[in-house]
């Protein structure tokens, strides 16, 4: 019997729901190949939510508390991660594929000259590591992977994997962890815009995503108010990050983020591959573009073809009057 | 830059490259500019190439196991439409299997960029091979001009200078009438536009389908109920493991009868012969293009002047006579044509107009302008509706009723034949028609 | 300062691909300069015109790669070295790693840069993997870089908002596509790159650990994703098709 840990990712005081999918993912996996499942959580105040991650059926849960993750910096990180690893074991140790998780991956596989997959949409266990699948060539394709050896690494792409509770008597265990700030030789010094209260999108049910056809003031503002009366998060492609028109964090595609909404509204958006690797995967798509060859209407469950500024008051209007 | 050039050729497309090759084997120092991302990579034909001068470029092209060509012809069709029938003059022959081939189909943005490999091979065995180059993603704006001699061109800021300029841009010649080789206007019934989607197919499928055996192909003619009543007609050609399918039809004609390019296309599509021929078939690739017309008419006023060569589709080098589309072949040979007059040019140390107008002369001598001159009037009669609407129309007509055998007492063709043409035109326009055909093919 | 530019040739992900019996082909072998790289050599080479040094870029990959090279060269990079592989390894991002850690083994440089991801496989971990190797300091998906009071000033992508992270030198830093429009080379820059130095090392000269070069991972097929149907679309008069589609959001689609 082995370990299989999952990294628990936490995100403006709240665990990371996609950390919690690849947790119900793991302990599935656990279950059919006999293995045992632990989660490690990293955080200032990684004890306030063991309760939460306990209901996701792991056995362990080891935490590290130390101001010193505050914010999210690689070398500590790392170093903690590596200790846990030295620690625990883990035949499998998997996180959700967020940019703090990319940030440090490649850097802990090679120093636990570990097998590793990143990004990966689909994954099991085998008798000598796992295989797994991954959206390549800007996600228009799936390849299949395997990853052998006695250590595997692996990330998840968010909405990959349904939540299941299985709640549990998860043992807490706190491991030590000291390290001086001046070991950290690269400074974070400033962060710039941090997202606050916004809806975090990659977690999003509903998502209104703005194109260069909404650049404009005008058109931001119909954005807002689409977005306030569905409570959706708002979207970009990266015609609008790049303009600095909307925050880069916002940017959904090969660049930016992964998303699964139930709802996504692409208003503006001509569906250039890198912006779909983004969001394919949501429930519904709907698509507001005045050119009826606009490839997203290929993939959009629901496309209008017409000029947004006309189209979008009235289906706003609509949506208020079915809303109240 | 100081350095001076032998020549700078602009556009590597069939014409360009051609042109560059043989200005590598002859020891030039040249640039060859193209603005598309890589040689090819907007280049639109249907497309067969006809004839044998691929084989003066690279020689044995056959013998590679995955050239920049698909499949050679050795089976040709020419197909009449009327709305539900397809009648077809059917040629196959061992004979084509030889080679050098006689027709090669190519997809261009591989052909293209195959073809500037080779001519980078060229480049690297020269004696210029730190010296001469081949520039994609840069665009042409301007031929430098001094005296009305050409002595350089402009891209953006920045300058080169060259004893000469072999203009192979294609048929959007703005450059030809930069250097005033050409007028401004050009009527819209001289300018045709194309369509094409790539088709794919199971190899196994298409092979069987067509009847295919090992690289062998087939091209396809259509004329009538392709285009729908516009003017210009259609074409299938097969490729490795999938179809080039397509149609050329006149703007003017199209704009007039209020037709777009993708109706066209659909509506092509959808007729029952073509239907039954893509089943299971999965588009891959759509493209569109313009074409020049062919008629002499619009031909540049001249293809030289001091320090200048206009080649290819530039030239309006393009003939549309009926049984095939020739564009790609007489671009590679004007290239070749202009490439061999600017070296003699460069032997002589005289780029002038004088020694330049040698290159008017080869192209009068060759195949290229004995054919632009000998069909016109082929040319000129698949502008008459009769060539595209009636004589389909009659053909199938009097195919169903020639193939149709229902237990009633079978009428003489002969007569077949008068009950269609009474149907569809009259003995007197056949005439005419017939008469002009016959002289001019 | 100098910078090295790790950059890879990657299929053009907008050529057409098919796949057949598992395997993935490309309708035109078309090759092109991972565009993550191409910000790279960008950022690259404007630092080094603001503030003087020097700029190289390191591919690993087989002959045909050059035409690679000479992009980054002509978009002006002073130089290159070549690590040249027979193309038909089945390298890992780890695999290339580990090569790359062995060049840079006895080099001198303020900066290694690599893209944050490959375009084609999007993995991501090559940049991470030589910072480990070498024990530099490194911070991954640059969207700005600038140089102060010789460190370099990062600022990256993070989950939420963007982190300024001042680095030492050496270091190495991963960038992404949002940071810059990568320059389109000059006719002059094409021309000048034919006479640039580029070094060619063979790969077996570099003498990198034969086990280190072995994948742990491996690629064992391709196939076609779940196709996502169009579904219905409305043209017609705005307001009503506005008003049609929310109500189907509402009454078929249950998602409002
Ligand atoms: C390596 C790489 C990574 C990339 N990563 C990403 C990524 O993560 N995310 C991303 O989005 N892009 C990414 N891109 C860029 C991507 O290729 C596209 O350039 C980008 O998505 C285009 O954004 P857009 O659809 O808003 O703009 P455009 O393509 O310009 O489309 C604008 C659309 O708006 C429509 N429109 C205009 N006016 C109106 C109106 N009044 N009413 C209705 N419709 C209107 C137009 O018809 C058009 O279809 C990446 C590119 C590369 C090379
Ligand atoms: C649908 C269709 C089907 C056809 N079918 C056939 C067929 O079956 N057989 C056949 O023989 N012909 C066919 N043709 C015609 C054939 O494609 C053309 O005649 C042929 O491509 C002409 O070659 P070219 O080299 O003169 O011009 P092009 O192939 O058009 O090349 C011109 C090149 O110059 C470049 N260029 C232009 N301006 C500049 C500038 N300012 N700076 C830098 N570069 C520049 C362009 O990007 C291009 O690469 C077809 C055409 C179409 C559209
Ligand atoms: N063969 C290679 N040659 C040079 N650099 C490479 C190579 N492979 C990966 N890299 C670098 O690593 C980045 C991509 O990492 P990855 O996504 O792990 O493939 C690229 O943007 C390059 O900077």
């Amino acid at each position: 019997m082995s370990t299989l840990l999952a990294h628990i990712a936490i995100s403006d005081g709240k665990v990371k729901r996609s950390s919690l999918e690849v947790l119900s993912h793991l302990r599935q996996q656990a279950d059919e190949h006999g293995h045992s499942v632990a989660a490690v959580i990293i955080d200032p105040d990684a004890d306030s939510y063991t309760g939460e991650v306990q209901k996701y059926g792991p056995s362990t849960i080891y935490t590290i508390s130390d101001s010193i993750f505050e914010n999210h910096r690689n070398t500590p990180l790392l170093r903690a991660l590596n200790k846990v690893i030295d620690e625990v074991d883990p035949y499998l140790f998997a996180f959700a594929s967020t940019e703090g998780t990319k940030d440090i991956l490649g850097a802990l596989a090679a120093n636990q000259q570990a097998a590793v997959l990143s990004d990966v949409s689909a994954f099991e266990l085998t008798g000598n590591g796992i295989t797994a699948t991954r959206p390549v060539m800007a996600a228009k394709i799936l390849s299949e992977n395997e990853a052998e050896g006695d250590r595997i690494l692996v990330s998840v792409r968010s909405g990959s994997y349904e939540l299941q509770e299985q709640d549990t008597d998860a043992e807490v265990i706190a491991l030590d962890f000291s390290m001086e700030e001046s070991d950290i030789k690269a400074k974070l010094k400033e962060i710039i815009g941090t997202s606050g209260d916004k809806i975090d999108l990659s977690e999003a049910e509903t998502i209104v995503a703005a194109g260069r056809g909404a650049k404009d003031e005008e058109g931001q503002e119909l954005i807002q108010e689409l977005a306030s009366t569905l409570n959706a998060g708002i979207g970009a492609s990266r015609a609008l990050t790049e303009a600095g028109v909307i925050d880069p964090s916002l940017q959904i595609g090969q660049t930016g983020k992964v998303v699964s909404p139930q709802l996504y509204i692409a208003v503006g958006i001509s569906g250039a591959i890198q912006h779909v690797a983004g969001m394919a995967n949501s429930k519904v798509i709907v698509a507001i573009n005045k050119d009826p060859d606009a490839p997203i209407f290929d993939i959009a469950d629901y496309g209008i073809v017409g000029d947004l500024y006309k189209v979008l008051p009235p289906f706003i209007e609509e949506l208020r009057k079915i809303k109240s | 830059m100081d350095e001076k050039f032998d020549c700078i050729i602009v556009g590597a497309g069939v014409a360009g490259l051609a042109a560059a090759m043989i200005l590598a084997r002859n020891n030039m120092k040249f640039l060859l500019i193209e603005k598309g991302e890589f040689a090819g990579s907007k280049n639109v034909s249907g497309g067969v190439l006809w004839g044998s001068d691929l084989a003066r470029l690279v020689p044995e092209y056959w013998q590679e196991e995955d050239g920049g060509w698909e499949r050679f012809i050795n089976h040709r069709r020419l197909t009449f439409l009327d709305e539900q029938s397809a009648f077809s003059i059917d040629f196959k022959s061992s004979h084509f299997n030889e080679t050098p081939y006689s027709g090669v189909v190519v997809l261009r943005s591989k052909f293209d960029r195959w073809l500037a490999e080779k001519v980078q091979n060229a480049i690297d065995e020269s004696d210029f091979a730190m010296e001469s180059f081949i520039a994609t993603n840069i665009k042409v704006d301007e031929v430098l001009m001094e005296n009305d001699k050409a002595v350089g061109i402009r891209t953006g800021e920045e300058e080169f200078s060259a004893d000469s300029v072999i203009i192979a841009e294609g048929v959007n010649n703005l450059l030809t009438r930069q250097v005033g080789l050409q007028n401004d206007y050009v009527p819209a019934d001289h300018i045709l536009t194309g369509i094409k989607e790539v088709i794919r197919f199971d190899q196994k499928v298409l092979e069987d389908r067509f009847q295919l055996n090992g690289l062998s192909g087939m091209s396809n003619e259509f004329v009538g109920y392709a285009t729908d009543g516009v003017e210009g007609g259609g074409f299938l050609y097969t490729n490795r493991d999938t179809i080039s399918l397509g149609l050329v039809a006149g703007i003017k004609d199209m704009r007039e009868k209020e037709k777009s390019p993708h109706d066209l296309l659909n509506n092509f599509k959808m007729h029952p012969v073509i239907k039954d021929i893509l089943q299971d078939g999965e588009i891959v690739e759509y493209s569109a293009h313009a074409v020049s017309s062919g008629d002499k008419r619009v031909m540049p006023r001249e293809v030289y002047k001091d320090g200048v060569l206009l080649c290819g589709e530039a030239a309006n080098l393009l003939m549309n006579a009926g049984k095939a589309i020739q564009g790609m072949d007489y671009a590679m040979r004007s290239g070749i044509l202009a490439a061999e007059t600017i070296v003699e040019a460069k032997e002589q140390a005289d780029y002038s107009s004088q020694t330049l107008k040698q290159y008017k002369q080869k192209l009068q001598g060759s195949y290229v302008m004995k054919d632009i001159n000998s069909f016109q009037d082929a040319v000129h009669m698949l502008h008459n509706p009769t060539m595209y609407q009636d004589m389909p129309n009659l053909i199938c007509d009097f195919g169903r009723k020639f193939f149709t055998i229902d237990n009633e007492p079978t009428k003489k063709s002969r007569n077949l034949l008068s009950e269609s043409v009474k149907k569809h035109s009259s003995y007197w326009d056949l005439m005419k028609i017939g008469f002009k055909g016959a002289k001019s093919l | 300062m100098k910078f090295y530019v790790c950059i890879k040739q990657v299929p053009d992900v907008n050529a057409p691909i098919q796949i057949k019996n598992g395997e993935l082909i490309q309708d035109t072998d078309r090759m092109i300069l991972n565009a993550y790289d191409a910000s790279a050599v960008e950022e690259a080479l404007v630092l080094t015109e603001e503030h003087g040094g020097e700029v190289e870029v390191v591919l690993v990959g087989p002959d045909k790669a050059t035409e690679t090279i000479r992009k980054a060269l002509a978009m002006g990079a002073d130089k290159a070295t070549h690590i040249r592989t027979s193309g038909d390894e089945a390298y890992d991002s780890a695999s290339y790693a580990h090569i790359l850690a062995t060049f840079f083994q006895d080099k001198e440089y303020d900066i290694i840069s690599c893209g944050k991801q490959s375009q084609d496989t999007d993995a991501g971990l090559t940049g991470g993997m030589l910072a480990e190797h070498l024990d530099l300091p490194y911070a991954t998906n640059a969207v700005g870089l600038s140089i102060e009071d010789s460190k370099l000033i990062v600022k990256r992508q993070g989950d939420t908002g963007q982190e300024m992270i001042a680095l030492p030198t050496p270091s190495l830093v991963t960038c992404s596509n949002d940071m810059n429009e990568p320059r389109i080379p000059s006719l002059k820059g094409i021309m000048q790159s034919k006479r640039k130095p580029v070094e060619s090392v063979e790969i077996a000269d570099l003498d990198v650990e034969e086990n280190k070069l072995k994948s742990k991972t491996k690629v064992t097929g391709y196939r076609e994703k779940p196709e996502r149907e169009a579904g219905q679309k409305f043209e017609g008069e705005p307001e009503e098709i506005a008003q049609k589609v929310a109500q189907l959001l509402d009454e078929e689609a249950n998602v409002v």
